[in-house]
């Protein structure tokens, strides 16, 4: 009994990963004339200086943007086509690890400190929360 | 060892004493070294001394050493440290059948853990690239709570064995809430603030003193009375 005791404590294996563990800026988009969630016709983000690889490339009925954030440098700059017409949003912030769980493992969660941006289409971006979690929980709103 | 012995004027209903011997024991905790011989990633080496203080109630001090290494696809881990623990035994034996010899049990314990915890590396990847970076030593200071539940016996004489089942709460962390360690020290797991675990121990046992203690006898049966008529 104390062996399979043994055994049992020894071979205990983690559950799976359940739970979300990329830590993105959640970011809807609000239609300024009517204060509104509206998604834009055709959605294109990239970081800038990245090849123009795309985070969403002329995406539809996106209500919310996740945008990425880059744990080793302290800023971000991501180009936003809002159909068709081009803006640029910067992003400082400062980052630091986190465990998720023991399960997941460690991620990288964000404090926003400032963001500024280019008035083409959008028309303001406000921050709401600046803690960049996993958690569903909406950080900049931006107004088109 | 044991001797009873009926008090001047006793008689039925009446306390009788007991002599019952008082130990001290010294010694180690097993699972954990076997689990080392099983499983090298992981080191608990565990010992204690407790002393009777009369029939019902003993002190207890334990202490031990912990190296813990985890390492899974995308994060590896390490603690190492001390932890120590104090508090009471209670047998709730009666002494007739205890005898000096047997308890069953709870002991009620207040840990305190004191390790160094760090992230050899761990895997992080998004849009931006892939890295590995590490999370440097970290030094830590935890509290917990223990109860017990138990049982041992002197299987030979001066050698006691004995069990328990170990239900452990966390009352302080020492750890913010972006880096809360993994593993503690005497406590276990720190996926929650509960942990749980088993015991299994051999000890060297001496008596340090005899007392004498007072032992309800049970009632004889009443006669029946219709039964002489």
């Amino acid at each position: 009994m104390i062996l399979a005791v043994i055994m049992m404590l020894v071979s205990c294996t983690p559950e799976s990963c359940l739970e979300e563990t990329d830590a993105n800026i959640k970011a809807p988009f609000y239609l300024n004339t009517a204060k509104a969630v509206k998604a834009p016709d055709s959605l294109t983000v990239y970081g800038l200086n990245t090849g123009q690889l795309k985070i969403y490339n002329s995406a539809k009925n996106v209500t919310r943007a996740e945008l990425p954030l880059d744990p080793v440098r302290k800023r971000c700059d991501f180009v936003l086509k809002i159909n068709g017409t081009p803006d640029t949003i910067t992003m400082f912030y400062d980052s630091y690890p986190h465990l998720i769980s023991i399960e997941c493992g460690y991620t990288y969660y964000f404090t926003i400190d400032s963001v500024i941006y280019s008035r083409n289409l959008v028309d303001t971006v406000m921050i709401r929360n600046p803690f960049v979690t996993t958690a569903n929980e909406e950080n900049i709103r931006i107004y088109y | 060892m044991l001797s009873v012995s009926r008090t001047a004027g006793g008689q039925s209903g009446s306390p009788d004493t007991l002599d019952f011997p008082l130990n001290i024991r010294a010694g180690a905790e097993v699972i954990g070294p076997v689990i080392y011989f099983i499983d090298r990633n992981n080191l608990s080496a565990e010992g204690f001394i407790s002393a009777d203080l009369n029939e019902r109630y003993g002190l207890y001090a334990g202490g031990g050493y912990s190296d813990y290494r985890y390492s899974q696809y995308n994060y590896e881990y390490r603690s190492k440290g001390l932890f120590f623990k104090a508090g009471v035994d209670i047998n709730i034996l009666p002494p007739e059948k205890s005898m000096g010899r047997y308890w069953a049990g709870v002991g009620l314990r207040y840990g305190i853990s004191t390790f160094n915890s760090e992230v050899p590396s761990f895997d992080f990847e998004n849009y931006w690239g892939s890295l590995s970076p590490s999370i440097s030593s970290s030094d830590y200071f935890a509290h917990y709570l223990e109860a017990s539940p138990g049982f041992k016996a002197e299987m030979f004489r001066h050698f006691t064995m004995g069990w328990s089942v170990n239900i452990r709460r966390l009352i302080y962390s020492g750890a913010g809430k972006d880096l809360r360690p993994i593993y503690f020290p005497g406590f276990g797991s720190g996926s929650g603030k509960m942990s749980f675990g088993i015991s299994y121990y051999f000890a060297a046992n001496i008596q340090w003193k005899k007392i004498k203690v007072i032992v309800k006898q049970e009632a004889p049966p009443e006669e029946d009375e219709t039964a002489n008529q």
